[in-house]
């Protein structure tokens, strides 16, 4: 008759009845733990010293499957692009936005027309790195962690974040908004970060203390995940009541796209994520470094017109990002860049669409730039042995002077190298502007 | 089964023995606790116990590092609900009785001789035109909970992260991919080079990644890649070269023919109505030879031929690391993170020379010592589907499927919706601030919906009587069942396996 009997009433004879381990094996169950290094170990908001003293903000935005550079920042005057994409160059090409007299953006980057325009868009040509991988995940984790032999596993912002800024009190400091797992670039063993896929539902829900209940059994958490765990839910709980104030004080000042219109549906709602981080910079919640992802750019086929879509979403979804900070007074601090695992084959296949490539376009935008092309657009007839691109930027060039310049960070301790300087951004942090 | 090897995961694990309160303090904490207390009290952390790990740094040794688990793995009964926690979704009362009444050797046969249970038809029929994805993702988390054989389920779920298609890719206008649930099922334990065969040509397989449009003459790389990087060799055992050559040799396959059309309404306030195709029965794609790389002999992995696809599988087969590339994977789904590489290649020369039998590699990962080792004990996190569906079943409602379905996207495991080709992530990668959230308010909503709790005695089987201090403090504190039930579900110990 023990169903209904509650743990507290179970006597010592019932568990042996219960079948319940006991005795011996239970020596070791009360004896409960033995010491292992915390494999996945956090400092739970450790607290540092030596946090970066100035107010700028970056936003990465991954656009993850290999965007396909030459139909991003398109070399309009080069023939050959006709010879190796008879079906994907024609339409392209005709209709670009001409930033330079030999590039024309996407004609759907309309948005970023205007904001190169205005001086604020940089586009940095032909990055890449030395013996490019043609896989998703090495190449991707070669951009996530700014080591191409692949020896390191930290993100190359997560080390940033554990080296330079004090966490305490800021589980905001570090976020990827519009996913539920931890980015590549942000993670690091030492970094506390939020995660937050859905605004709506991101907060407990249930009757009661919920939160404190929660609160109070992942503490000390044994084993390798323990530390983890522990730090995964003090973050949430931080993170829900630095967000609940932050709703009630933002309000949108900008019409952030949909995703209806796409062909072919992107699993990341990069206008809801945007907005999200546009609430969190307006509302001074302490964040600094962001990354969203906007998927979908592994255009094996009809890349015609889902990439053309692809282009207009992330068009209208960064333009509303920049005009809803400009008008409320934050966008003078803010940096945007995107970045993608790899560009594409620049023969196209018989599927309409192209295979995975080597070098592709990084983009700048925000205040902090310094309008301009930056490195070399990659020659179309001098492709490598693959017949892909062949790159002129390290992509660490672009790291460096986003950690130096905009953050104020030491990109020499967090990349482990120095590379050719850019430019691609105003005067350095502390320094008088340029006149 | 002895299990002595203490040191089989080489890394993230002590290199020296494991700290322990000798036997004398633990019996006095249980004095302490005395007649009456709570078992898991007793047995994880009496008042006394509690002081003494304080006294160790309050869950940290004397030397900073975390303290770990002690593994119940010496015992038969912790063994067996070990076993079903990985090969199946956990088990609820009546199926661990059955296992433990016939010991663990005995369910090991079990799981792997039993044949699969079927699903039953989808609602209204099994589809031959459009799909609903909801429905299609509900009709297999229901079979999950439901099924007579949940490790084919299992298996079925391992091989959608391995062998991995994204409806979004695939789309929903044909039943391509309830046609791939069900070849995966009927594959799941079978051998590879079938599987291989079978997943080339496998219609989903052909739109998600590509090879239903490829031609010889200008071969589309993505599945040719892809089936080199990740489901066979694994990356660094294969040149660019090979890509190309592979994507020639699998040139010609298209998707199979429709056999009727269906009027379907896309768009009811729009009158939006388009003709779709239908499919008297599932079928495979068709080879058409005309659409097939017609030029010389050529070299792929290191042999000059005229390849055909058979040929270019076998080919796969044959190359050395395709045996530990599935067996690292099983591993990581199965036994433990960071393990030791003569761990998996001894799993994978098994399974190369049993001719890539999948049953026999998963009968040696479940007969294996490293299985049952401390180490293996709570190293791998579950998968959201896997925490949903013991969680369910622990609390006997298994009528609420819907619930796990409407769940999933927040937690990061829509079915049938990977993040990327590389399939489901694993372990660490499902811990974030967000998951936490996700996965305790499934747990509130969970407990608010079940009329009638198990008994909370059952708990502590759930648990392996084995709880940090702070877990059996909240159960202590807990006033009634359903506070019971729900620190037992929302604890890490429950998000681990």
């Amino acid at each position: 008759m023990q169903d209904r009997i509650g743990i507290n009433q179970l006597k010592r004879r019932d568990f042996l009845r219960a079948g319940l381990v006991f005795g011996a094996g239970a020596a070791g169950l009360a004896a409960g733990y033995a010491a292992v290094p915390d494999a996945f170990a956090r400092a739970v908001y450790a607290a540092k010293t030596n946090g970066l003293g100035n107010d700028n903000i970056l936003v990465m935005i991954q656009l993850a499957g290999g965007n396909d550079g030459l139909r991003t920042v398109i070399p309009i005057q080069d023939p050959a692009l006709h010879d190796l994409r008879p079906k994907l160059a024609a339409m392209s090409v005709g209709a670009a936005l001409p930033i330079t007299p030999s590039l024309g953006l996407n004609q759907n980057l309309k948005g970023l027309k205007s904001l190169w325009d205005a001086g604020k868009l940089a586009v940095v040509e032909g990055v890449g790195y030395p013996n490019p991988s043609y896989s998703h995940f090495e190449s991707t984790r070669v951009w996530e962690t700014g080591d191409p032999t692949l020896r390191q596993v930290d993100g190359w912002l997560g080390r940033t974040l554990a080296q330079n800024y004090d966490s305490a009190g800021h589980p905001l400091t570090g976020c990827a908004c519009g996913t539920t797992g931890v980015p590549g670039v942000l993670q690091d063993a030492q970094a506390t970060l939020t995660v937050i896929n859905d605004q709506k539902n991101f907060g407990f829900t249930g009757k009661g203390d919920v939160k404190g209940q929660v609160g109070a059994i992942y503490k000390n958490t044994p084993g390798i995940y323990g530390a983890l765990f522990d730090t995964a839910l003090a973050t949430a709980d931080d993170a829900v009541s630095t967000l609940k104030t932050a709703q009630s004080a933002y309000r949108a000042m900008a019409s952030y796209s949909d995703t209806t219109k796409l062909v072919y549906a992107s699993k990341n709602q990069l206008d809801a994520a945007l907005q999200l981080a546009s609430e969190l910079i307006v509302t001074g919640t302490g964040v600094k470094l962001l990354h969203v992802t906007l998927g979908g750019f592994d255009t094996h086929y009809t890349e015609l017109t889902r990439h053309d879509d692809l282009m207009a979403y992330l068009d209208q979804a960064l333009s509303a990002f920049y005009q809803d900070l400009a008008a409320h007074g934050k966008s003078k601090n803010v940096l945007v860049a995107t970045w993608s695992e790899f560009g594409r084959r620049p023969k196209e296949n018989a599927s309409g669409g192209t295979d995975h490539g080597a070098a592709s376009p990084v983009l700048l935008v925000g205040d902090p730039v310094r309008s301009g092309v930056y490195g070399q657009a990659p020659s179309l007839t001098a492709l490598d042995s693959t017949g892909n691109l062949r790159y002129s930027v390290d992509f660490r060039s672009v790291y460096q002077e986003i950690l130096n310049t905009h953050l104020g960070a030491d990109a020499h301790e967090i990349l482990g190298g120095t590379y050719e300087p850019l430019g691609f951004l105003g005067s350095p942090v502390g320094a008088p502007a340029p006149a | 089964m002895d299990v002595t090897s203490d040191d089989v995961m080489d890394a993230g694990r002590p290199a020296g023995p494991r700290r322990r309160p000798n036997r004398r303090q633990v019996l006095g904490a249980a004095a302490a606790a005395g007649a009456g207390a709570g078992v898991l009290r007793l047995l994880g952390a009496g008042d006394s116990q509690l002081a003494s790990l304080q006294a160790l740094g309050a869950g940290r040794d004397s030397t900073g590092g975390r303290l770990d688990w002690v593994s119940p793995l010496d015992q038969e009964q912790a063994q067996i609900s070990h076993l079903l926690r990985r090969a199946t979704f956990g088990a609820d009362s009546a199926e661990l009785a059955a296992a433990t009444s016939a010991g663990y050797s005995a369910t090991v046969e079990r799981l792997l001789q039993t044949p699969a249970d079927p699903p039953p038809p989808m609602p209204g029929g099994d589809p031959t035109g459009p799909l609903n994805l909801g429905q299609l993702q509900l009709w297999w988390l229901e079979h999950m909970l439901n099924s007579a054989t949940p490790f084919i389920e299992r298996m079925t779920l391992f091989w959608h992260g391995h062998f991995t298609s994204d409806y979004q890719k695939v789309g929903v206008q044909t039943p391509f991919l309830h046609w791939q649930n069900l070849t995966w099922r009927d594959m799941a334990l079978g051998d590879l080079g079938t599987m291989l065969s079978r997943v080339t040509v496998d219609p989903a397989m052909l739109r998600y990644l590509d090879l239903g449009t490829s031609i010889g003459a200008a071969p589309n790389e993505n599945y040719a890649r892809e089936l080199m990087e990740l489901f066979a060799l694994g990356v660094g055992h294969y040149s660019e070269d090979d890509v190309r050559a592979m994507a020639k040799a699998l040139a010609g396959w298209v998707e199979p023919r429709p056999t009727g059309s269906v009027q379907v309404t896309l768009d009811k306030a729009n009158q939006v109505v388009r003709r779709l195709p239908t499919y008297a029965q599932p079928s495979t794609g068709v080879f058409v030879p005309r659409r097939a790389y017609r030029g010389p002999a050529y070299q792929l992995l290191g042999k000059t031929d005229s390849w055909t696809t058979p040929k270019a599988l076998a080919q796969v087969l044959a190359q050395s690391s395709t045996a530990g590339l599935i067996a690292g994977k099983v591993v990581q789904s199965f036994v433990g993170v960071n393990a030791a590489p003569a761990y998996v290649a001894r799993l994978a020369d098994g399974f190369r020379a049993s001719g890539y039998d999948v049953k026999e590699l998963m009968r040696a990962v479940f007969m294996s010592p490293e299985f049952l080792a401390p180490a293996s004990y709570r190293a791998l996190v579950k998968s959201p589907t896997e925490f949903m569906v013991n969680a369910l079943k622990a609390v006997g409602a298994r009528n609420l499927g819907q619930l796990a379905a409407q769940s999933a996207a927040n937690m990061g495991q829509a079915l049938f919706a990977p993040p990327d080709v590389g399939g489901w992530p694993h372990n660490d990668a499902w811990i974030s601030s967000n998951n936490v959230i996700t996965r305790v308010n499934f747990v509130s909503q969970l407990l608010g919906r079940v009329r009638q709790l198990p008994p909370a005695s059952d708990i502590a089987r759930h648990l392996d009587s084995t709880v940090s201090p702070a877990t059996a403090s909240a159960l202590d504190a807990a006033g009634d069942d359903q506070t019971r039930w729900f620190v037992a579900l929302a604890s890490p110990e429950f998000q681990l396996k």
